[in-house]
């Protein structure tokens, strides 16, 4: 029996070793095509590179379903699982799971962001929104040349009907939102929308700009024929995009898009050319093992992993790749800030004192590699360093954060900023053996350029000076004499960076003395949003547009008008601080061009400088994505060494993406 | 006459009040949550990247409690869930809104029913027949080695179980789909070809249920029919000189089969309730996961429309067992 059991066992574990051992990939230099800019042109080039090794399929390629050739198809991970209500394509009502491919294939935007390359691709429309002096007139210039999927041409007719249509009918996300701002919409060609605001808005235009969602336009010729638009079902879904409804799982767990004959009437075919895929499958899977176990037996060409998905997909499979292909392997650039925030509308957390305080509990390099094996990217101020967003504000404020001083009491001060942070978290990586490279500008893109120093003397004069005092055990205790205990709130899947960072977090307040727990709750969004927490790895703030200098985006979430008592949802941000200093700098934003560049910028930094002076969250690293490539069939991602778009395939510009990948022949 | 009045009608009673309760509970336990199912889509939105105008977010959340029908007092809404079960109407879904209660249950119900009330019942009857006679034979070698298998097999967690046998059977030797109910790209049909993809992809989830099923239901035998085997009928039979396969059918087993009969009733009652782990590691379709989704959302209606279901299940279950229970155990009567 124990004879029979070892043989079973040996030959399994031999015949996964003969699996894996298979393919003897060689590297190669190939050409590729990449899109730069030139003379302030987005142009595209061909350039040679070297790509990852990639082994040819040594025989020929099945068909999926005997329908679908295999390698004509692309099959990519569904980021946010399984779709709930599978036939309907109404996106405009609610959540309809729209990372299935209706905003990443079949359907363009007014523009999009690609915070890849900085760009802010305008896709039905031909250019930049034109606003008149005060802002309350904006006009949209259209694209010439486009049809919707169906044949019927896209006109400024479907622009103003969606307008209109959003405005008439309750239950629309963006109704309240055209309300609150349109008094007019008409069309003065085919190709021009005139739009009169009821007050002045200079980021009206933003409400249509794609960056992970957005407004979208509605095929008028189909929408104008419905009776309820809020609960029709927009099955089969008609875009403007290159590709177009094929088929889908009534389970919601795959669905189908097929590339249009006429895919040169959509934005992307006129901006880029022909997409490759003739079909790109979207596909959700419940567990992660699932996602691997597909992505190595070839049936899954691109995927969003966990930290842990990511290290063994790539230990195991010959022709998986990352968007690195070196330490750490992650998507460094997406445009979000991780972090702590605290709910300062609770003591004692609405005290500046004691939340720099526990600022200068944390010794980063120590928290990042806790959290994220030190792959992430440092930033001092609250929004992520990517991008241009360095050049923009983390730069130009050194200076200003260097010489920015906290008050410990007692007539002492002390500097907190130090711009050798990234460097400890460089010895950690290579203390972790990574390869990470000599030149400091390649250092402070993927390390940062400063954080806060580990000072736990200062944070205990911080506290002292707030009559916070330690027991003779060494633990902290609240002025009026309790122990201290914070809960650090997050969500529960581990592998979320809300997890990861509540978990550093407490590690860090623990060795400082203070009773600090991690409570991870299904219901954490809820709570943060109605204030029942203490602590919370949510982000410590608004996630920025991706692209431009602009941070109205950032900053208006700490409007005074949006703070809502405790039990209440929050319409602004979760830490609900808000200043008079923070609303008049919002003020001047909204009467600032977001296209002047200069004025955007000064402004915004005004704004990053109350933030740090008030510490409402703390900064930690930028969002990391863990995306794995599958060469087999497809070749030529986005990866790190060819940034010609973003890296992933539920944001909008994947569709951008769809004619520079290549098959593998 | 005696049947309907004194077994059949109190039955019936407790079967509706049974059912009135537990729906009433239903309605009242997910407002007691602190799931707003409000907050939630509104939170869902915007941590799904849609950038909802704090300026106007007030006036939305207005516009979501009327379209959710949310607006009136609880009493008001009780009044309304019970007008609209009597119609056999669960409302829509708020999470998955505008889509009726009604169409999601009826997307995942039939594989639910079909993987469970498979899997359930081939389990049963595998484990007790096995159970019944390593019981009975204890002491034959092929007894002891099933014992040992299943005291193997037993313990495992589920997720690690079925998870090894996915890995095994679809990745190592790769004879079975990693994940799905059907194929990609496959539409329903009534063709061989189509309930063969289907037949495929249950295998292996059905594999890990019924392994894990019988083994449970093995061990369970086992205990009660070497209970029976020591009760004096059955040494009486043995001295009688009835042989022994008798003894074990007519004698042992029938006797030992009663509890098993309740708890056959209870499983297939719960499996409206759907196999959660399961559609997890398999990314089977399911009641499951719905149910799951709606508690975390807040779905009033959805967590609604399917614990009633179960509620009803379980109830309809335990109330035909009882009406059929004289049939399997004579000693109980009608009265």
């Amino acid at each position: 029996m124990r004879k029979s059991l070892f043989f079973l066992v040996s030959a399994l574990m031999a015949l996964t070793l003969i699996l894996s051992a298979c393919a003897t990939p060689t590297p190669e230099t190939v050409i590729q095509t990449v899109i730069v800019e030139k003379e302030g042109q987005t142009v595209v080039e061909t350039v040679e590179v070297v790509v990852t090794p990639t082994p040819k399929p040594r025989e020929e390629a099945p068909l999926v379903l005997d329908k679908l050739p295999r390698e004509q198809t692309l099959i990519v991970g569904q980021l946010t699982g399984r779709v709930g209500t599978p036939t309907n394509f109404n996106e405009w009502v609610g959540w309809k799971s729209r990372d299935r491919g209706m905003q990443n294939l079949a359907n363009e935007p007014l523009w999009s962001i690609d915070y890849a390359t900085g760009e802010i691709i305008p896709g039905l429309a031909s250019g930049d929104p034109i606003y008149n002096a005060d802002f309350t007139q904006v006009t949209f210039p259209l694209r010439e040349g486009v049809a919707w999927d169906d044949g019927t041409p896209f006109t400024s007719a479907d622009v103003v009907f969606t307008i209109e249509t959003l405005i008439e009918f309750e239950g629309f996300n963006a109704h309240n939102f055209m309300i609150d701002n349109v008094a007019s919409v008409s069309a003065t060609d085919e190709k021009t929308v005139v739009i009169d605001l009821i007050q002045p808005n200079s980021r009206f235009h933003t409400n249509f700009l794609d960056r992970w969602g957005c407004t979208w336009i509605m095929p008028k010729h189909i929408f104008e024929k419905v009776e309820d638009p809020i609960t029709f079902e927009f099955n089969p879904f008609v875009g403007t995009g290159p590709y177009k409804l094929h088929s889908f799982d009534p389970n919601g767990f795959w669905t189908i898009w097929e590339k249009r004959a006429d895919w040169d009437k959509s934005p992307t075919g006129i901006l880029f050319g022909e997409p490759k895929p003739q079909y790109i499958v979207f596909q959700a899977f419940a567990n992660e093992g699932a996602k691997i176990l597909a992505q190595l037996t070839h049936q899954l060409d691109a995927v969003d992993l966990s930290a842990e998905g990511l290290k063994a997909a790539l230990a195991q499979g010959d022709t998986i790749r990352a968007y690195q292909p070196n330490y750490p392997w992650v998507v460094n650039n997406d445009p979000a800030l991780t972090g702590l925030t605290f709910n300062t509308a609770i003591a004692p957390f609405d005290n500046v004192d004691v939340r720099w305080a526990l600022l200068l509990a944390i010794d980063i390099a120590d928290y990042e590699g806790m959290a994220v094996d030190g792959a992430g990217t440092l930033s001092p101020v609250h929004i992520p360093s990517l991008g241009a967003y360095p050049d923009f504000y983390i730069a130009p404020m050194e200076d200003w954060l260097s010489e920015f001083t906290l008050d410990l009491g007692n007539g002492e001060t002390f500097k907190p900023y130090d711009t050798d942070a990234p460097q400890r978290v460089v010895e950690y990586a290579r203390g972790r053996g990574y390869v990470v490279p000599d030149d400091p500008a390649a250092q402070d893109q993927a390390f940062g350029l400063g954080w806060y120093k580990f000072d736990p003397d200062a944070a205990t004069k911080l506290l002292e000076k707030n009559g916070f005092s330690k027991n003779a055990d060494g633990q902290w205790l609240l002025p009026n004499g309790q122990i201290w205990t914070i809960e650090v709130l997050s969500r529960t899947d581990t592998s979320h960076l809300s997890f990861k960072n509540a978990a550093a977090a407490v590690q860090q307040w623990k060795k400082f003395g203070i009773d600090a727990i991690h409570v991870p709750s299904d219901n954490s969004s809820q709570l943060a949003y109605t204030g029942d927490y203490d602590v919370s790895g949510e982000w410590p703030a608004q996630e920025p547009w991706g692209a431009g200098a602009d941070l109205y985006r950032v900053l208006d979430f700490y409007n005074s008008a949006y703070v809502e008592p405790l039990g209440t949802i929050t319409t602004g941000h979760t830490s609900r601080w808000a200043s008079d200093e923070m609303d008049a700098v919002i003020e001047k934003l909204r009467q600032t061009d977001p296209s002047n560049t200069d004025e955007v910028v000064a402004t915004g930094i005004e704004g990053l400088k109350l933030l740090v002076q008030e510490m409402p969250g703390i900064p930690t690293f930028g969002y990391i994505g863990f995306v794995t490539w599958d060469e087999f069939y497809w070749t030529n991602w986005p990866g790190a060494e060819n940034p010609y778009s973003q890296p992933y395939v539920h944001w909008g510009p994947f569709k951008y993406m769809t004619p520079f990948l290549e098959p593998v022949s | 006459m005696t049947f309907v009045k004194g077994y059949l009608i109190p039955r019936l009673i407790q079967y509706v009040l049974v059912i009135f309760l537990g729906l009433t509970a239903v309605f009242i336990i997910p407002r007691l949550t602190p799931s707003d199912p409000v907050n939630r889509t509104i939170i869902q939105l915007r941590s799904m990247g849609s950038y909802l105008d704090p300026a106007s977010m007030n006036a939305f959340i207005e516009d979501l409690n009327e379209l959710y029908g949310l607006t009136g007092s609880p009493l008001e809404q009780y009044g309304a869930f019970w007008t609209r079960l009597f119609k056999g109407n669960f409302g829509v879904s708020f999470f998955q809104f505008p889509t009726p209660v009604n169409q999601l249950i009826g997307v995942a119900l039939p594989w639910t029913l079909g993987m469970l009330l498979t899997t359930t019942v081939l389990a049963w009857i595998l484990g007790n027949i096995i159970g019944g006679l390593a019981g009975y034979f204890g002491r034959s070698r092929w007894s002891r080695v099933v014992d040992v298998c299943t005291m193997i097999i037993r313990p495992i967690p589920y997720y690690i179980f079925a998870f090894a046998l996915m890995l095994l059977l679809a990745y190592v030797i790769p004879l079975f789909p990693v994940s799905g109910g059907i194929p990609i790209g496959r539409q329903f049909s009534w063709t061989l070809a189509y309930f063969l993809d289907v037949l495929k992809h249950a295998f292996l989830p059905a594999l890990s249920l019924v392994l894990l099923g019988t083994a449970v239901w093995f061990q369970t035998m086992k205990l009660v029919v070497q209970n029976v085997n020591a009760e004096d009928f059955v040494q009486y039979a043995k001295f009688g000189g009835l042989r022994d396969r008798k003894i074990a059918t007519r004698y042992v087993i029938r006797n030992a089969m009663l509890p098993q009969i309740t708890s056959l009733a209870l499983s297939i009652g719960q499996i409206f309730s759907g196999a959660l782990i399961t559609e997890i590691v398999f990314s089977y379709p399911g009641l499951g996961m719905l149910l799951y989704n709606a508690i975390i959302t807040g779905d009033y209606n959805l967590i609604m429309g399917i614990t009633a279901l179960s509620i009803i299940g379980i109830t309809t279950a335990i109330f035909v067992i009882d009406l059929l229970y004289p049939l399997f155990d004579p000693r109980v009567r009608y009265q």
